[in-house]
């Protein structure tokens, strides 16, 4: 009776060594080298090996017939391949493709400098906004540190490659922000509305931007809200000027945050000492409110309100008052501003990301009651705005995306007492491509057409851009396209004949990213045409507050053309992080009330800085220095021959420097985290000038500098943990 | 006869209850990969911890539902992530360990074990760039310890990611050995009575923490 058992387990263990069939073979990349460590094996099995280091790999298998086999290697494409099982098994070739990465495919970056946490390769950390010296946490002001921006220290927004502040456009989360600053005052700076830290992502493009944006003829900031909150609890600030509470708030699939500040200038304005002649030192109270929720696993719902309420009176120097409430020689402003900005965007993805859907709708309401001399100069502007936008991502990084936005505007202003008002209905449609040719070429194509009802035009504006890949590191781009803008609305409100204004751009960018050091070149021209000019037969005014009463056409043109560069090292000595940037500008433009094709006034030709960061962990302490230079801005002169292109505006102002400081401290006591900062701007004291202006009677030169010239600034926040919370609850 | 019958019962059983069969080779499989993985520290060359991955990775192939051998996958990936020579190196492996840590929750979603995984990753996200990462890392740790602890609190990892993180964050960032040390006493006492639900589920940690226990001790 053994026999039969004999035979069973013979013929059971010769059946399962003769079925072990040897795979062998070689694992390469495309160009043939040997990717020791890739994993081969047959799916659905426990058969298979390792490649060596001669990029061979062997394995047994008791698989008869046909097989799947894997083979998968960290920052490579998975390979598979169906392969039949049999004696004499052949070697197997396989080459495995690199997958897509940050640092094999190129990015289409012409024109744009980015802030991000999400993609690694950028330039700047969000960080980077909130540390830099000089800039007093405003993010306008870091961009303005920025190649390509050029700085006019008197009035506020982000004067980009020869444009002025009006071609530019502040835009979050997609939506165009009416007032993205304090209401502006003669020949100060007002600050932007919004703090660094509710934006993950910035983008600041000086030029070549994509179709999903209009309306700006030189440059768009892009800023993108947090999709959560950082910390949750209270923390409070206080600092020379304002005080101010915040709470956050989250559960499992929403978010909560609220801000209320009151702020009042006069502390500081008893230490520093001003050259603004204040009646009433601005105050000021505000809020904010965000809201998110996640409703489904990829949609997202961000609701972002405030509310800002401001109040403040000036004399400002006008040589041209004989008489007033203020005396010979000066104007008194009263401003009240109150602002109401909402916007809420709600994104989703479907199809495994596949599919993403970006909507978004926004009011905003802004009042300024202002009166100058008494006289009523009020203005008034309301902005709703809707938009969606589609995107379908395609393997190989290849997407499509189109989109669609209406805009309802009106405004009104008060000229001494008479009331200009008008509506404007904006439409825009566009359509983008991104098509990656190889991942070292890739390119983006796109259209926008825009229709405003006020002027009753249409445009049709072509994008495109196009980057290169020329190494692991480095890569050219190259971008052009149209960009239209619908002309200031203080001319309209006299002419609504006018068309778009237009500008054309032609860029071309090389940069390199290695080893924590950043270089960056960009070269550009652009093209001005259809420029609003205006005829007021008069010398060229330079009131800042002046209201344009002349006839006016679109028959102004101009170009702006230079190159500007970045250099950023974090590496090089230890712990020290700086910057070096450098623009260029040479550019003429015949426009507005110019009489000529002249370099504007507020175009400096040679903007520089050096910013500078470190962090010494003895003192707890993050410290910066940051210094400016700009170069002589033009500045209109009576006493010359202004009919003579080579005398009109041929004066130029002394350039401006800046050396500041800035320091922060962070401790905890408690549980509880405590920021103390401090900033010394202009330490050295330097009597800056900004422009030039004449008496009436052309005899007097006086200089129009900044508000204070060497000014420091201190102030503390104390963000109270949860646990902390309590405890300030049972007080 | 009767030694036939058994025979050809236990083949017969053999061959037509593969999932026995089966889970008796995983059972093997996996018990020499945690063996060898076992054996290995930060000072294993990257390429054989890569091999044990791989061999985690060949195990997840053939056994679609476990999620035992992608959580071990992905704790390797980790750990190479400390290893990385730069941040694009070492984020590419915690791209990997992600990877895996999905595919480990899409086959059982509420598992501490699984949740402690993602408080490991997003710690190591943080610390390949701290300065600019904390905002976004920081609470991601967070989130997941605290879902950890809801799933299960007797977790000792969970406290030994937790003091860990605390005792390496200097003392102005509301860290140090004073916060951190309480933490690390609890997630000892954890490991005291911890029973792991089987042989091959996770067991690590407590060496990881006994260097910083002895400086408590001081």
């Amino acid at each position: 009776m053994k026999l039969p058992l004999l035979i069973l387990t013979t013929l059971l263990l010769t059946t399962t060594a003769f079925a072990q069939t040897l795979i062998k073979g070689r694992v390469t990349d495309a160009r043939g080298r040997a990717l020791p460590g890739a994993n081969v094996f047959l799916k659905g099995t426990y058969d298979g090996g390792n490649v060596d280091s001669t990029g061979t790999f062997r394995f047994k298998t008791s698989r008869k017939d046909t097989a799947t086999l894997v083979v998968s290697f960290i920052g490579y494409e998975p390979y598979t391949k169906k392969i039949t099982i049999g004696t004499p098994q052949p070697d197997l070739a396989i080459r495995l493709q690199e997958a897509a990465n940050e640092l094999n495919t190129v990015v289409i970056t012409a024109g744009a400098f980015e802030a991000s946490d999400e993609r690694k390769m950028t330039m700047l950390k969000p960080m980077d906004i909130v540390t830099t010296a000089g800039a007093q946490a405003d993010i306008t002001a870091t961009m303005n540190l920025l190649p390509g921006a050029q700085r006019v220290g008197e009035q506020e927004g982000m004067f980009v490659r020869g444009g002025s502040n009006l071609e530019s456009k502040v835009v979050i989360d997609g939506m165009i922000v009416q007032n993205p600053f304090f209401s502006s005052l003669p020949d100060i700076q007002s600050r932007g509305r919004f703090q660094p830290f509710m934006f993950k992502g910035t983008s600041f493009s000086t030029g070549g931007y994509s179709a999903q944006y209009g309306q700006a003829l030189s440059s768009v900031l892009l800023l993108n809200t947090n999709d959560k909150n950082s910390n949750v609890g209270l923390n409070l600030g206080i600092n020379l000027v304002s005080a101010n509470i915040g709470y956050d708030y989250e559960t499992k699939n929403s978010s909560i945050s609220a801000t209320a500040y009151y702020g009042n200038l006069k502390p500081l304005f008893a230490l520093i000492r001003q050259n603004v002649d204040w009646v009433r030192e601005p105050v000021f109270t505000g809020s904010s409110l965000t809201y998110r929720l996640k409703p489904t696993k990829n949609g997202l719902l961000k609701v972002y309100g405030m509310y800002s309420n401001s109040r403040l009176a000036m004399n400002f120097r006008d040589p041209s008052v004989e008489t007033g409430p203020a005396g010979p020689g000066k104007t008194t402003i009263d401003q009240q501003n109150r602002n109401a900005f909402l916007t809420s965007t709600y994104t989703d993805s479907w199809d495994e990301g596949r599919w993403l859907l970006n909507t978004g709708f926004s009011y905003s309401r802004n009042t300024d009651d202002m009166a100058f001399n008494n006289l009523d100069f009020g203005r008034f502007d309301t902005r709703i705005q809707a938009r969606a936008v589609l995107t379908r991502l395609m393997p190989g990084n290849n997407s499509l995306l189109f989109g669609a936005e209406a805009h309802t505007l009106s405004m009104s202003n008060g000229v001494m007492g008479t009331t200009y008002k008008l509506n404007d209905q904006y439409a825009a449609t566009f359509v983008e491509s991104e098509i990656y040719l190889t991942r070292k070429l890739a390119g983006r194509v796109g259209v926008r057409g825009e229709y405003s009802s006020l002027i009753n035009r249409f445009n049709l504006a072509p994008r495109l851009s196009f980057a290169y890949k020329t190494g692991l590191y480095s890569q050219i781009s190259l971008a052009a396209g149209q960009f239209y803008q619908t002309p200031d609305y203080r001319y309209l409100y006299q002419n609504k004949d006018l068309g778009f204004e237009r500008a054309d751009h032609l860029i071309l960018n090389y940069q390199i990213i290695k080893n924590q050091r950043t270089f960056r070149i960009e070269t550009f021209y652009k093209n001005y045409a259809a420029l609003v000019r205006e005829f007021t037969n008069q010398p060229f005014d330079t009131n800042p507050y002046r209201f344009p009463w002349g006839r006016t056409n679109n028959t102004g043109n101009g170009y702006a053309q230079g190159f500007d560069f970045f250099w950023r090292d974090q590496k090089t000595v230890k712990g020290l992080d700086y910057w070096i940037t450098y623009s260029y500008v040479d550019t003429k433009r015949l426009f507005s009330q110019y009489s000529m094709s002249t370099t504007p006034t507020f175009v400096s030709n040679h903007n520089a800085s050096v910013i500078t960061k470190r962090y010494f962990a003895k003192l707890r302490t993050n410290m910066g220095l940051t210094y400016t230079y700009t170069s002589g801005r033009p500045y209109y002169n009576p006493n010359r021959n202004n009919e003579r292109p080579n005398e009109y505006l041929s004066d130029r102002t002394p350039s401006v420097h800046n050396l500041s400081y800035s320091a922060s401290y962070i401790t905890a006591l408690k549980g509880n985290f405590i920021v103390i900062y401090a900033s010394v701007d202009n330490i050295l004291n330097t009597r800056n000038v900004f422009t030039y202006r004449y008496t009436p009677d052309n005899k007097t030169r006086y200089a129009v500098g900044p508000q204070s010239y060497r000014s420091f600034f201190i102030g503390g926040v104390i963000m109270l943990s949860k646990k902390a919370k309590v405890d300030v609850n049972q007080l | 006869m009767k030694t036939i019958i058994i025979t050809i019962a236990t083949i017969l059983l053999a061959s037509t209850s593969p999932v026995w069969a089966q889970s008796e080779q995983y059972k093997q499989a996996m018990t020499a990969v945690l063996t060898t993985m076992n054996g290995q520290s930060e000072k294993t060359p990257p390429a054989d911890m890569l091999a044990t991955a791989n061999q985690f990775e060949r195990i997840a192939s053939a056994e679609q539902k476990e999620w035992l051998p992608r959580y071990y996958a992905s704790l390797i990936y980790v750990y190479m992530g400390f290893m990385g020579k730069d941040a694009a190196e070492k984020d590419k492996y915690l791209d990997q360990a992600d990877k895996y840590l999905k595919e480990a929750l899409a086959l059982s979603q509420k598992n501490d074990e699984l949740a402690v995984l993602k408080a490991f990753i997003a710690q190591s996200r943080m610390v390949v760039d701290p300065m600019n990462r904390w905002q976004t890392y920081g609470p991601a740790f967070q989130d997941a310890l605290t879902e950890a602890k809801a799933l299960n609190a007797e977790n000792p990892r969970i406290y030994v990611l937790e003091g860990q993180s605390l005792f390496y964050t200097p003392e102005q960032f509301g860290g140090g050995p004073k916060v951190a040390c309480p933490i690390l006493t609890k997630a000892s006492e954890k490991f005291a009575t911890f029973k792991p639900v089987s042989d091959l589920n996770p067991v690590w940690g407590k060496s990881n923490i006994e260097p910083m226990l002895a400086q408590c001790a001081k």
